[in-house]
């Protein structure tokens, strides 16, 4: 990391021609840190936990070296790094925090309240599994769990797109028709761990990306703009259930609204930087597929190597990936699905009510509003950290064209249930 | 009007001798005869000590409203003048005032009373036990009560809570350049952060989570920092959201020194949602959660002692006050506010609560007094750089009973349980006396003795 720090200077933020990226070779917890110095946050407040340490060590760093400009706040813990982000962010800053597991279970109570007060903060999720049992390891039990609390959700793929989307993220939170948190999701141990070739963006490029922070314009806590923040609306009395209705109403549209925003800022990011990703859902050999899987997260790159094996046999497979899982990408999906006759959902974490994945649960939810009804089977499997290898995949895709012929199974299938 | 000089009398340092009358008659007559003085020292037999009388100089004063001639007045500097010019001699204001301030003398044919000697009372001079002290009680009332009240008129607090008082008084001093944060409890309950749209206080304002006060604020204070600005972060929290709940985040701000001004108002319970026990609750004590029953006899733990705790976070400033001991109050704020543009302040308000504690809504003041002279709540400060010292004297306290028995919430006591609590108390105190006794000042070792810049402005 050093070295790399002695490449990159801290950039003078001037618009500047277009200039050769940087190459690094990192893992995504570095990438994400890179991320974050290229975002300029006012003020970063990370507490550490494993997978994402490493990603909290970078940022001190870097902030240590001065490549990071940043007020550090080194809170005894994830409740209060979100809490220290509120008044920051309220104050006008713009914030940057990452934590997992346990860590965001014990930030809930501030987490819980941070897209109502319509802060624009920027959080990875290292995603880990939950305890117990005891674990300490990679699964999406994490930011599945609070799926419904009101962030924005994205989930990448690479460490490239981990770095990549943490930039957007800022365009896509501070955009004044969205004003939400957004988790960057990336899968711990394979992308936080997992050392990679990546492209650092040029700092002058990003700074015209982003623009300045703009933060608060909406609720301050400034001596020179006094107002009351949240207070009591009086519920059902006072002014009335519309007041409360207003704000719920308002917070869905900013969802809403940023299914178009995620989809202009990745257009927009690779117009300027060149790499292009699939901002709601992508859909992989898709057009011409009788059958069809849907990931999220890392697993996507050996699912596709499963994709194209079973291609290479004749078999007209094809795979949709979801970046974002909120605000639900309904029109894209449900686009994707009704190019298919059966559906294999894989999840890195479960539903426990339904028996089922909870992007399962989700996938359910888009077919209703697909053309034909198309059956639908969970497989769950990278609980704890275990690996998802391509020969997963192709039973995957083996148990979902089982669904073009025979009924759907309301099992889910466990893909690690047999790895010893 | 800033300043209203007084004499102030501590009727427990005065033993009768009578200089001070000696002393006034010298100045204010020809042949030094005491019966001129314009004080007179009395023996209240049925108080058991000596009294005085003499004139006030009453903010409103009465001899002068009931004087048909308009010969009494209060002047600009705060003296109630005589003009022998509109005197009619009727001596009405002798029956008025209630202090025995204005007397009729048979030498002079007319009323006579105090008139301070232009700013050097001879009988504060001449008293060489420190019963007569000049002052100025209200000078910093009043200095205060000229800066805006960033409170709205009409908070809605419980008769007799003197929250609201703690709340007005603080925020007038600290100012409008504040962010305020009132998390969950009483303080918001009566109308910080306001109803229905309207707002309590003229400061920005905010309702933190219950647990998460000093973590918001450590973010505003930093913010604006980082952007040139100097912004008090002020916290008017209750002992839950302090103590209880809120403790992590406000142990973490302490330990990494954030410049917070962070005022625990201890009502000794959630008092705002139906007085449920909290850390802070003395043992004993009846609360919702804590009731009196066969099996139980109310809280079964002592309370902990949290501005204790707070000091041996190493902050710059802590202190305890109590709305008893307005100055005090005064003095430990204005050292707080100072020292939260280095690092972490922490002031601990003792609030008697009138509905959660059970005694009537006018007693407020005379619980939080009580409070404080049986050691129940001690008073003291601490400074990073100079130790814990002792505001007052602990060490002739009233019987701790004093306090129970004003207290519906510990009406249920029996005998063990008040043993209980006195013995706590007297560890308490000991403990205090001993933290105070580690600070050497001028090579001697303090032990239950206030320090002298606190001594000066008590008993007001």
């Amino acid at each position: 990391m050093s070295e790399a720090v002695e490449k990159i200077a801290p950039s003078t933020g001037s618009a500047v021609a277009k200039k050769e990226p940087r190459i690094l070779v990192c893992d995504g917890n570095e990438a994400a840190a890179w991320g974050v110095v290229l975002s300029r946050p006012d003020m970063v407040a990370v507490y550490p936990i494993t997978p994402q340490s490493s990603l909290a060590e970078y940022v001190a760093q870097f902030v240590a070296d001065g490549v990071l400009d940043a007020e550090l706040v080194e809170a005894e813990g994830e409740h209060s790094v979100l809490s220290v982000l509120h008044g920051a962010a309220l104050a006008g800053a713009r914030t940057y925090t990452a934590s997992c597991g346990q860590g965001l279970a014990f930030m809930f109570e501030p987490y819980f309240r941070t897209p109502n007060l319509r802060l624009p903060i920027v959080m990875s999720i290292v995603n880990r599994d939950g305890i117990t049992p005891q674990c300490v390891w990679g699964g999406q039990q994490d930011a599945m769990t609070v799926r419904e609390v009101g962030w924005v959700q994205l989930f990448c793929e690479t460490v490239q797109e981990v770095l990549d989307t943490i930039v957007m993220a800022y365009r896509i939170a501070e955009d004044r028709s969205v004003m939400l948190p957004v988790n960057v999701n990336h899968d711990g141990n394979y992308l936080s761990n997992g050392i990679v070739r990546i492209e650092l963006p040029d700092q002058g490029e990003v700074d015209d990306f982003l623009g300045m922070p703009d933060v608060n314009w909406h609720a301050a806590l400034d001596p020179d703009r006094p107002m009351g923040v949240d207070p009591l609306t009086g519920g059902a009395t006072g002014p009335g259930p519309a007041l409360f209705v207003g704000y719920r109403r308002g917070h869905c549209e900013g969802m809403q609204n940023a299914l178009r925003v995620i989809v202009e800022v990745h257009e927009e990011w690779a117009r300027r930087f060149g790499r292009r990703y699939a901002p709601l859902v992508e859909e992989y050999r898709l057009d011409d597929a009788d059958h069809a899987l849907v990931t999220i997260g890392s697993m996507a790159g050996a699912a596709k190597d499963a994709v194209d094996a079973a291609r290479d046999r004749g078999e007209r497979v094809g795979l949709i990936r979801i970046k974002t899982l909120r605000p639900f990408p309904l029109d894209a999906m449900v686009a994707a699905l009704d190019k298919v006759r059966a559906i294999g959902v894989v999840d890195r974490a479960v539903s426990y009510g339904w028996n089922s994945g909870p992007v399962h649960q989700e996938t359910l939810a888009a077919l209703q509003h697909c053309r034909h009804r198309v059956p639908c089977l969970s497989l769950i499997g990278g609980l704890a950290g275990a690996d998802l290898t391509q020969t997963h995949f192709e039973r995957a895709i083996a148990e979902t064209a089982k669904l073009l012929d025979a009924p759907c199974p309301r099992e889910p299938v466990w893909l690690n249930a047999e790895d010893r | 009007m800033s300043a209203t000089p007084t004499i102030a009398f501590d009727a427990e340092r005065c033993d009768g001798c009578g200089d001070c009358m000696s002393a006034c008659a010298s100045a204010k007559s020809t042949d030094g005869n005491t019966a001129q003085s314009r004080i007179r020292i009395v023996r209240d037999d049925e108080a058991g000590h000596w009294g005085v009388a003499l004139c006030r100089q009453c903010g409103d004063p009465r001899c002068a409203s009931v004087c048909p001639a308009a010969a009494l007045a209060k002047g600009d500097d705060g003296i109630v003048a005589w003009d022998a010019e509109r005197c009619v001699n009727c001596l009405i204001c002798t029956a008025g005032c209630t202090f025995g301030g204005i007397a009729f003398s048979a030498d002079e044919g007319h009323v006579v009373k105090c008139d301070q000697c232009a700013g050097t009372p001879q009988c504060v001079t001449a008293c060489t036990r420190g019963a007569l002290r000049y002052v100025t009680a209200a000078k910093l009332y009043n200095r205060w009560g000229e800066l805006e009240d960033l409170f709205v008129p009409g908070l809605g607090g419980c008769q007799g809570c003197n929250t609201e008082l703690i709340m007005r008084h603080t925020l007038r001093r600290v100012g409008p350049n504040t962010v305020l944060a009132t998390p969950p409890g009483c303080i918001p309950g009566m109308g910080s952060v306001g109803y229905n749209g309207m707002l309590g206080c003229k400061v920005p304002v905010f309702h933190p989570l219950l647990t998460n006060t000093a973590s918001m604020l450590t973010g505003i204070r930093r913010q604006h920092k980082r952007k040139g600005r100097n912004v008090t972060a002020l916290a008017l929290a209750g002992d839950g959201g302090a103590g209880d709940v809120g403790f992590q985040s406000l142990s973490g701000a302490a330990e990494r020194g954030e410049q917070i001004l962070f005022v625990c108002v201890d009502n000794e319970g959630y008092m705002n949602t139906g007085a449920q026990r909290s850390g802070s609750t003395t043992y004993g004590a009846w609360t919702a959660t804590t009731p009196i029953g066969d099996s139980a006899r109310g809280k079964a733990q002592d309370a902990k002692n949290l501005p204790l705790l707070m000091m041996w976070h190493g902050c710059e400033y802590v202190a305890t006050a109590s709305t008893a001991f307005m100055e005090d109050f005064y003095a430990k704020l204005e050292a707080a506010l100072e020292a939260s543009e280095r690092g972490f302040a922490y002031l601990h308000l003792y609030s008697p609560c009138t509905s959660g504690w059970r005694f009537p809504s006018a007693s407020n003041i005379e619980v939080a007094r009580t409070a404080v002279e049986t050691n129940f709540a001690v008073l003291w400060e601490y400074r990073r750089e100079q130790g814990l010292t002792l505001s007052r004297d602990i060490d002739d306290p009233l019987p701790v009973t004093d306090y129970l028995k004003l207290l519906g919430k510990f009406r249920h006591l029996d005998p063990a349980q008040i043993a209980h609590i006195e013995r706590h108390v007297a560890e308490q105190a000991q403990v205090l006396c001993e933290l105070a006794g580690m600070q050497p000042r001028e090579g001697e070792r303090i032990v239950c003795h206030p320090s002298d810049s606190m001594a000066v402005d008590l008993d007001q």
